[in-house]
């Protein structure tokens, strides 16, 4: 094990080389669970619309992706994305970060529209609202809020799924650990350095979505 | 009685929920400005029953006709049948989300398309009538079940309704706030409006009904005016109902 003050020296050092990474874990993060959120909205929407073949579509998707590892889609999708419609580099990585996240971000918003008490629908029409028109303006309001605590934990996922990224020659935190160990062959210090890295930023994450939530709890009945 | 026209008129009307048949061969008339209670036991197929006029449940079998135009649920288009028909709900379902002026305003936007200040007045005049003008800009949250239940009555009257359906609006209610709602309700009935109200409250049966339904097992057993059926049930079920609610 290295010694704590080498860790400090090192993470010290090191500072400047990790300031590139870890906003390139951000953007990747960031434009992974955005596109995801979309993804998410139009398959959740998907899984519970009356068009049979709307669920089935939904159902393949989210089978698929939750019944493979993420790296096998990663490598799948970014060579897929990359060689097919070469949308360059970042956005083939973050697209696949974003297929895989939207499966997950599907099953948070199916499960909230569904957890909408039935009398806000039926609310919605007795006063002439059509079923799309009650949808967009009474039920997903209200589900989307209810979406945003599990949606923050889908973030902190994210977030440590982004490393994978770095498989595909993504320059973010983990591959900069990686070199820098392979640099100086001190992988335990860098590997944990990487690692305090992801804790700091899970922490106030989580931090963040905790209060939000408090916040949110406020407004209901 | 066949001067005025017929709001409302189900035929041979057939409800079931899988095997269970909730509504069987129901006729029921209601005439414009006419006031009709529904009352019997808990399952007797009440609320079904005003579920199927709003088209919240689909028949099985029969027919219901609004204004005389016999509405076919698979063809016609139902958002246009139900900004005639109101529906006042057991639990309220105000929307949470909203203020209590923008859950009044909601449906004269979205679905009359009428302008913002055009609905904000027309909706206030709701809320001064419901006597709950000053809780506008309040969220549901933060009011009372009977003050609830009358912003639901007057959201559903900013569609201008020919007719409202009432299912169980005191029933969720603490007994002192029953008053305040069923007072609401009467000013309706006094100004004409045509109802079918579904409720457990006797002595306001007896007040404002013209027409009584006593309803069993999924058919109407008895319907005549309130009088009749209050002081001389004809149907032993009817008799037995009374003696345990009175």
């Amino acid at each position: 094990m290295p010694s704590i003050s080498h860790l400090i020296e090192e993470f010290i050092r090191t500072f400047p080389f990790f300031l590139k990474p870890l906003l390139l874990t951000f953007e990747l993060t960031f434009a992974s669970v955005v596109v995801g959120t979309v993804i998410g909205l139009f398959v959740a929407l998907l899984k519970i619309s009356k068009f049979p073949i709307g669920p089935i579509i939904a159902n393949v998707y989210i089978t698929v992706i939750r019944g493979t590892p993420l790296i096998v889609q990663i490598f799948v999708l970014y060579f897929g994305f990359y060689k097919v419609v070469d949308l360059g580099q970042f956005w083939s990585a973050a697209l696949a970060l974003a297929v895989h996240s939207g499966a997950y971000i599907a099953e948070i918003f199916r499960g909230a529209i569904q957890s909408i008490d039935k009398g806000q629908l039926e609310a919605g029409l007795s006063l002439g609202m059509s079923p799309a028109q009650t949808m967009r303006r009474i039920i997903l309001p209200q589900a989307l809020k209810r979406s945003i605590p599990p949606l923050g934990n889908q973030f902190i996922l994210s977030l440590k799924e982004s490393s994978l990224a770095a498989f595909i020659a993504m320059d973010e935190l983990f591959a900069m650990a990686r070199r820098l160990s392979a640099e100086t062959f001190d992988e335990m210090t860098f590997f944990l350095i990487v690692a305090v890295y992801y804790l700091v930023i899970v922490m106030l994450f989580t931090y963040l979505v905790n209060k939000m939530e408090k916040r949110l709890a406020k407004g209901d009945s | 009685m066949s001067e005025k026209q017929a709001m409302i008129r189900v035929q041979n009307l057939k409800k079931s929920f899988g095997a269970v048949e909730v509504l069987k061969d129901i006729n029921l008339e209601v005439k414009k400005g006419e006031v009709v209670v529904l009352i019997g036991a808990s399952g007797s197929g009440k609320s079904t029953l005003i579920r199927c006029i709003n088209f919240l449940e689909i028949k099985n079998g029969g027919d219901i006709f609004i204004e005389g135009k016999s509405i076919d649920p698979k063809k016609d288009d139902l958002s246009k049948v139900r900004q005639k028909v109101g529906m006042v709900f057991q639990h309220f379902n105000l929307f949470p989300h909203k203020t209590v002026l923008e859950n009044v305003i909601e449906a004269p936007l979205i679905v009359r398309k009428i302008n913002k200040e055009e609905a904000k007045k027309e909706a206030m005049q709701l809320l001064k009538k419901v006597g709950l003008e000053e809780k506008a800009d309040v969220y549901p949250s933060a009011l009372s079940g009977g003050q609830k239940q009358r912003v639901a009555i007057a959201r559903s009257l900013a569609m201008k309704p020919e007719i409202m359906l009432f299912d169980e609006p005191t029933s969720a209610l603490d007994p002192e706030l029953v008053g305040e709602v069923l007072e609401t309700m009467k000013q309706l009935a006094r100004e004409g409006m045509t109802m079918i109200i579904v409720t457990h409250e006797m002595g306001f049966a007896k007040d404002v009904a013209d027409w009584v339904a006593f309803m069993d097992k999924g058919k109407i057993l008895e319907l005549a005016a309130p009088h009749e059926i209050f002081n001389h049930p004809k149907e032993e079920r009817t008799r037995e109902f009374l003696t345990r609610v009175l």
